[in-house]
């Protein structure tokens, strides 16, 4: 006799089931199961791993569901056929829909509208109602599923071994004769082997939020929810035989199998009656004549058509139209985008319009990308502007329906953070004990923990608590905790996509989600577009529209004028602040060594610091090579053809890819497996086996040991973190243009920039000093200037940047829009804004930033006088209230005493330099006066300090001190626990790089410091410079200098927080951060 | 008003330093008590040795994390509120009126309690050195007003004993935040420079209140003594401890009960009147020859009721030796609870009074409880489903389950030996003591396993099973018959 299990959970029933899907349904066939069904609770997104699964173990999976109602008992669903299937799913996007994200709401007539075509399985109730009877309402109920699902329902008959199992049997099988409704066996599995029954206890208590000691009869009483022998199904069910054997009966017709799903594309309109190919075609040729003028040369039109054809045979021209549609779109709102992606690097998409970058001048060749072998669909990526994406999204959702569009799931996975997490909270852990542990174990790798290991981190390896937290959290992490919203891969069908897969809300409004991830998608030949956000885009806009209204130019992404010596100039003197990429402190130590001259340069410079090539080793080799101090070699002709451009070092995914295969004499499909298993097991490098067989391919093409294995190693490094040499291209190109604009109009560029904050690296004040180094010039935010962004104004033969309100820190957008709205003519009194309806927490915020000097008051005199339209309890009441009306109206009884503003005898304390420069920072987070750092010079140079600009002087290793506000601290993760510190003081910014020792030593300087000292060694080389901290002092006291007069004699310290110290240092901004 | 005196008390480490009092070990350490707040945990106190390494109340306890790893975190929210009070109760015999300054300090209004120590330095010094011995670091000042006094503590170097009229002169010179003021009006304070009490001053007093509001004037007021500002003095709560002098002697069993009843009238009119019942009641009776010989009696519930009470002590007063005669008694009430009078109900509502009386009446001939109570416990094991708690624990939100469970649960579970068909089938008969029961019919197996995060015992297969008498037993087998170990059968309990 055989057998198929009808009832099983999985951990997709999120917190509930205790195995993979995978695990499940390797089980039940290594038990020789006919079949097995997936039943998790009122979701689909497991199917498709049980799915895969169950073709690799051949053994027949049943996709199914539990419905879990609002009015009844549960129900397991099963389709019979592609027709039923499609209701079920359009049954669970209903229930999913009508709530919020994480829930499912299905009543019992819901299901009574879908039910053709289904099997449904009625779950009884645990445990009798009486002592001997079944419950009556679940008597009634049953009655009426049999009413509703007439032969296609059946009762579920399952051991649990709690009490009176017998009993409950008996009775139900009376029942099942009562309403000739058949019995069937389920298991009501959770896990797939007796020993996940711990982990499963753990599961109950995340999800009840107890603890293990507590949770009492929230645990099952035993372990008898895995999957059991055939024999021992049977022995259960001795007295019940018909029920072991329908199991088989439902599993036969059930003959529904994922694989019949058919994915659709949606049929794209054309025009003028031509075939989607046609119009494809028509549209490519159009784009080259734009570029080439009726010459189109002949080796791109052979390229051309030769791609086309193969779109054809793979029958993807619909889907390049549908992105050509969407670029379309964009064009049309003036939204800047581009393409990336495997299948964006053929000159097809380029003379779309998908793609700014043309294959044929890099040598980006089209079936490396897409190729025969690699049967998968095409990747093309779209970044849009960060600020308008959402238009492009809902464009997707207009055009195609939410029944048809919708974005594709992510499947967030415990990692061991959150697995000790949970794991320790339901055994009791205090959250003191559990960041212990979980800061014990930060590089915790499966694996390999041992007692040693475990000592070595002051564990106690003896303690069985330990040790079953550290087993079950082995067994927890991988789980799926939740479905999260990809960052924009969209999936489009023609038919409703709730045919072939439940939707739900996302958490973001407008937004929905399927139930599958991207692996899902790609197991089913699902097609995904990728719509991506991008700052830069937004900031490029910006340029481009101040440089047509300002200087008249018009700019677009493919009209900048290419490869400027200038630009390449400025680039490899590191003066990249705000450029594209190659801004951040990494890149800008590299650009001054690979000193790129040409659009390829800026390719390799993208990919090179990148996490992937630094942890492989590759990027010393290549600058070596570079610089010519190591000699380019190739082990091989087929190595030399694929590694030439990058001087025999891989830098690029596909570069390892095609090793793979050049080399190692892998099948393209198995080095494409190879990247995905990397893409999988993030940072835990290649899997044995097929480290084994790399080497073993490369030793028998005849290449030595040692460069078999210094590629594996490569490789392995490389991760997932390397960059497609295509991505690289397509940044390169965002790379040149942020480049080109920066060192042609730093004043457009600056403003810009500002306008798109926040992005990239760097803080306004670092932006606006490095404008300000390119000569430009900034003027003040003002009441009576000032819009919203920042903006140019007229100054001598060129542009000021005038700061935009925006830059004033805690005013919101709405309030300072009254205020330009209101300017029909100049402000003349603090009053008038408050006529123009401004509220008085922003006027006060407006004062404090000193934008009232063009009415002839500083901060002070400007802020006594709001201070006089009304106390700060009042008004900062009405701030939470957020009625404009009741401030108002209060003001008018009061207001004739208001005009006489200014008092008489009213005697402010004057302000220092330094003072307004603090209150410039505090307000806005920079000062166009000074740096505050000037103001104490004078103390610093008592302490032998040299300024940024003075240290250049210095030779290589000489012993210095030196001392600004921090401006960054980093910790990568690459770098081994060494901490980069970056200071400013007012003459530029210095690097420096504090080993793990130090900065155990001053720890507390070090990260609480705002102003602090530092003493060590000054390095420099190639351009380089940075100084190795062998000691820090916090002088955050010197800080509070600036403001408070100088302490008296009478007073004390205050001990408590030093409360005065932080108002003056309050000032000073936070330095970004490592946690 | 002339001639008013005022001492402000600091704790600058009041919940520290109190920590420490009681974990001298603690006492260099950098540690810190944490609160949630909005999903983040927020360093509420930090230690002295926390805040050296730039720890401070207010911080994200991650942060705090970050500058000291291994930063002691100490469970519990104290509240420095009634710790004040507490205190203040202590420093009643220094003035009349002391008030809670909270968060973190004190006000004495010491008019005229000074020169009973001979003067105010002495004062001055005999108060603050009790305080430094009690462990918690302090800062005290006196001046002429509260305000003035508050706001030397904290900001004043020296003098801190300012002399009468002197405070006019240092006020000035000291940063608004001596003011009390609240963080609104400080911020807009500093926002305009205003650094400094003088500044203020300078300014004409009718621009202050449109920007200020009232609370500015009416601090700066009472610092300086323009305007009166009255202090709210603790009030330390009386006993529940009554006292019986005796004229003459008592010897007399008769004498004591007299005695016993005019103390309880008395403590149980107390009791009742301010809503509380006692839950023990120690009686004293205090000997001519010195000699103290003393009674108590505990109830299960809150009571004030005379005669039951009385009818606790009864059977013992023979117990007490009289000697030479008692000279005094006293009644304390050590131990009481809130007893709402509560709406009695019409009929039926005494029974659990009853009880209660009932089995206080017990326990006290008894000398010792007697009683305990079986609460369900929320535990598939069964040795663990249940927990025993003292009678007048009477509040239970469990249930006990459906399930039929025995009885009576043998403990340990009885070896017996039986005759069963395997693997997982009720037994046909088994023995017991060398007795055979013949199993006439049997349900189960209900599969248990361990609970594995206490023990690790076999998991076990019970079978509720009646012999042939009809009598019903609750029988289980540990281990599986396929287990390597061989399977152990058990009797564990009995129906009714």
């Amino acid at each position: 006799m055989s057998y198929a299990e009808l009832q099983v959970t999985s951990n997709f029933s999120f917190l509930r089931g205790a195995s993979h899907p995978e695990e499940l349904v390797t089980q039940a066939a290594a038990l020789g199961y006919r079949a097995m069904a997936l039943t998790d609770h009122n979701t689909f997104a497991g199917l498709v791993r049980a799915h895969q699964a169950a073709k690799r173990a051949d053994i027949q999976f049943i996709p199914g569901a539990r419905l879990d109602l609002q009015d009844g008992p549960a129900l397991l669903a099963y389709p019979t056929d592609k027709e039923a299937y499609v209701h079920l799913s359009n049954l669970l996007t209903l229930g999913m829909r009508r709530t919020e994200k994480g829930k499912c709401e299905l009543y019992k007539k819901d299901v009574y509208a879908h039910a053709k075509g289904l099997k449904l399985v009625i779950v009884p109730p645990e445990k009798m109602g009486g002592l001997f009877d079944l419950d009556t309402g679940f008597i009634a109920d049953a009655s009426e599923y049999r009413e509703a699902f007439g032969s296609d329902a059946y009762l579920a008959a399952t051991r649990r071994f709690r009490d009176n199992d017998d009993i409950l049997l008996y009775r139900l099988n009376e029942l099942s004769g009562k309403l000739s409704m058949p019995m069937v066996v389920t298991g009501d599995v959770h896990y797939h082997s007796k020993d996940r029954r711990q982990l499963q206890d753990i599961l109950t208590c995340t999800r009840e939020h107890s603890t293990i000691r507590n949770a009492g009869f929230l645990l099952h009483p035993n372990a008898e929810r895995h999957l059991k022998t055939i024999v021992e199904i049977e022995r259960l069910f001795r007295p019940y035989p018909s029920a072991v054997s329908r199991t088989l009966e439902i599993a036969e017709a059930c003959s529904f199998r994922l694989s019949e799903l058919k994915y659709i594309y949606p049929h794209e309109i054309t025009t003028e009656g031509r075939t989607p190919q046609q119009e494809l075609t028509h549209l490519v040729y159009e784009g080259m004549r734009r570029r080439f003028d009726d010459r189109i040369p002949e080796k791109i039109k052979a390229q051309i058509d030769y791609e086309l054809a193969f779109i054809e045979k793979k029958n993807y021209s619909e889907y390049f139209l549908t992105v050509e549609d969407i670029c379309r779109y964009a064009r049309e709102q003036g939204i800047l985008y581009q393409g990336r992606g495997s299948a964006a690097n053929c000159s097809c998409c380029y003379y779309l319009g998908i793609t700014n970058v043309d294959p044929s001048k890099f040598d980006l060749l089209f079936e490396r990308f897409l190729s025969d072998a690699r049967d998968e669909p095409p990747d093309i990526d779209v970044d849009f502007e960060h600020e308008r994406r959402e238009e492009v999204i809902q464009y997707i959702y207009d055009k195609y329906g939410r029944d048809r569009a919708a974005i594709v799931a992510t499947v967030t996975q415990l990692h061991r953070k959150g697995a000790i997490r949970d794991v320790g909270k339901a055994m009791g852990l205090s959250e003191d004990a559990l960041k212990t542990l979980n800061d014990a174990l930060w590089d915790f790798d499966p694996g390999d923990f041992d007692d040693e290991w475990l000592a070595e981190r002051g564990l106690d390896p003896g303690d069985p608590q330990l040790k079953k937290i550290l087993g079950l959290t082995m067994q927890y992490m991988g789980f799926p905790r939740q479905l999260g919203q990809h960052t924009g891969g969209f999936v489009i069908t023609d038919g409703r996509l709730s045919d072939l897969v439940p939707i739900f809300n996302a958490r973001m409004e407008d937004r929905t989600n399927i139930e599958w991830d991207k692996n899902d998608i790609d197991a089913l030949g699902f097609l995904k577009i990728d719509v991506l956000a991008l700052g830069m885009l937004t900031a490029i806009r910006k340029m481009y529209h101040l440089a047509q209204s300002h200087y008249g130019k018009q700019y677009t992404l493919y009209n900048i004028p290419q490869d400027d010596p200038k630009v390449y100039d400025m680039i490899s003197a590191a003066d990249t602040i705000g450029v594209f990429q190659i801004e951040s402190r990494a890149q800008q130590a590299m650009l001054p060594k690979v000193r790129p001259r040409n659009f390829y340069d800026l390719i390799i410079e993208v990919a090179l610091v990148r996490p992937g090539p630094i942890v492989g080793g590759m990027v010393h080799p290549y600058l070596a090579r570079r610089a010519g101090v190591e000699p380019v070699t190739y082990p091989s002709p087929a190595v030399q053809k694929i590694l030439e451009r990058t001087l025999g070092v891989p830098l690029f995914q596909e570069q390892v890819m095609s090793i793979g295969i050049e080399a190692a004499g892998l099948t393209p499909t198995e080095a494409d497996g190879l990247r995905r298993s990397m893409a999988t097991f993030k940072g835990q490098g290649i899997p044995p086996e097929a480290k084994a067989r790399l080497v073993a391919g490369m030793l028998g093409n005849g290449y030595s040991p040692e460069y078999a294995d210094h590629l594996t190693s490569q490789i392995a490094g490389f991760g997932s973190y390397g960059f497609p040499e295509s991505h690289s291209a397509s940044f390169a190109h965002l790379v040149y243009i942020s480049g080109y604009l920066k060192c042609h109009h730093p004043d457009i560029f600056a403003a810009a920039i500002l306008n798109s904050l926040p992005m990239g690296f760097y803080a306004p004040a670092e932006l606006i000093d490095d404008a300000k180094a390119h000569g430009v010039t900034f003027l003040p935010a003002d009441v009576n200037h000032s819009q919203w962004d920042y903006t140019l104004e007229p100054a001598g033969s060129g542009y000021s940047v005038r700061m935009g309100l925006r830059a004033i820190d805690g005013i919101r957008e709405d309030d300072m829009l009254l205020v330009i709205a209101g300017r029909l003519r100049p402000y003349p009194t603090v009053a008038s804004l408050l006529d123009a309806g401004v509220l008085l927490p922003a006027l006060e915020r407006l004062a404090e930033a000193d934008a009232f000097r063009s009415l002839g008051l500083d901060r002070r005199e400007a802020l006594w006088q709001v201070a006089a339209l009304g106390t700060p309890a009042t008004h900062r009441k009405k701030e939470k209230d957020g009625t404009i009306r009741i401030t108002r109206q209060l003001d008018l009884f009061t207001k004739c005493e208001k005009e006489h503003a200014l008092e008489e005898g009213v005697l402010l304390p004057a302000m220092a330099l330094s003072e307004h420069v603090v209150q410039d920072f505090a307000t806005t987070g920079l000062s166009l006066r000074a740096h505050p750092v000037s103001f104490l010079r004078k103390h610093l140079d008592r302490l032998h300090v040299l300024s940024a600009s003075q240290l250049l002087q210095a030779r290589n290793g000489q012993q210095v001190n030196t001392a600004g506000i921090i401006l960054v601290r980093q910790r990568p993760g690459t770098a081994k626990g060494v901490c980069f510190v970056t200071i400013k003081d007012e003459s530029g910014t210095t690097n420096l790089i504090v080993w793990p020792t130090v900065l155990e030593e001053y720890r507390a300087a070090i990260l609480t410091g705002k102003l602090v000292f530092f003493s060590g060694h000054y390095q420099v080389s190639q351009g380089v410079a940075h100084v190795i901290v062998q000691k820090a002092v916090n002088l955050n006291g010197l800080l509070s200098q600036l403001t408070t007069d100088a302490q008296t004699e009478l007073e004390i310290e205050l001990s408590r927080g030093d409360e005065r110290d932080r108002d003056s240092l309050a000032a000073m901004p936070g330095a970004r951060n490592f946690r | 008003m002339p001639g008013r005196r005022y001492l402000s008390i600091w704790f600058r480490h009041l919940i520290t330093d109190q920590h420490i009092r009681h974990q001298p070990a603690h006492k260099n350490e950098a540690f810190v008590f944490a609160t949630r707040e909005k999903n983040l945990d927020i360093v509420s106190f930090a230690s002295p040795a926390a805040v050296s390494h730039g720890i401070h109340t207010g911080m994200v306890l991650s942060d705090a994390r970050l500058l000291l790893p291994d930063v002691r975190i100490l469970p519990g929210n104290p509240d420095p509120g009634r710790l004040l009070r507490q205190i203040a109760l202590r420093f009643n015999r220094y003035s009349p009126i002391v008030a809670v300054d909270p968060p973190d300090g004190l006000l004495i209004d010491i008019t005229g309690c000074a020169h009973l120590w001979g003067g105010e330095a002495a004062y001055y010094t005999d108060i603050v050195t009790r305080i430094l011995d009690g462990g918690y670091d302090v800062r005290a000042a006196i001046a002429d007003t509260a305000g003035a006094a508050w706001a030397f503590t904290r900001h004043l170097k020296r003098p801190l004993i300012v002399p009468p009229g002197e405070h006019k002169t240092y006020l000035p010179t000291l940063p608004p935040t001596a003011l009390r003021l609240s963080t609104a009006i400080l911020e807009r304070l500093r926002s305009l420079g205003m650094s400094r009490i003088r500044h203020i001053l300078d300014q004409p007093r009718t621009t202050l209140t449109p920007r200020f509001g009232k609370e500015l004037l009416q601090r700066l007021d009472q610092a300086f003594g323009e305007t009166e500002e009255y202090l709210l003095p603790v009030v330390p709560p009386v006993p529940y401890r009554e006292r019986l002098p005796c004229l003459e002697p008592v010897v007399t069993a008769g004498g004591i009960e007299y005695a016993l009843t005019r103390l309880l009238e008395i403590l149980c009119g107390r009791l009742e009147q301010e809503g509380k019942g006692l839950r023990t009641a120690l009686l004293q009776c205090h000997r001519v020859d010195g000699k103290v010989m003393q009674l108590t009696a505990g109830t299960i519930r809150a009571t004030c009721s005379i005669t039951h009470l009385l009818k606790l002590f009864e059977t013992r007063i023979p117990t007490i030796e009289p000697g030479l005669g008692i000279e005094l008694f006293t009644l304390e009430a050590p131990v009481t609870e809130d007893a709402p009078p509560g709406q009695e109900s019409l009929w039926g509502g005494h029974r659990a009074v009853e009880i209660a009386e009932f089995l206080d009446r017990i326990t006290a001939k008894t000398g010792s409880v007697v009683f305990s109570r079986m609460l369900p416990a929320q535990h598939h094991w069964p040795e663990r489903s249940f927990r025993s708690v003292l009678p007048d624990q009477s509040e239970s939100n469990e249930t006990w389950p459906a399930d039929p469970r025995p009885i009576h649960l043998f403990d340990p579970p009885e070896p017996i030996s039986v005759t069963a068909p395997i693997p997982d089938y009720p037994p046909m008969s088994f023995r017991y003591r060398n007795t055979l029961y013949k199993v006439a019919a049997a349900n189960g197996p209900t599969r248990i396993e361990n609970e594995w995060w206490v023990d690790t015992a076999r998991p076990r297969d019970y079978y509720t099973v009646e012999d042939e008498q009809g009598a019903r037993y609750w029988i289980f087998r540990s281990g599986h018959y396929e287990d390597e170990q061989p399977a152990r059968w058990y009797l564990h309990g009995l129906f009714a």
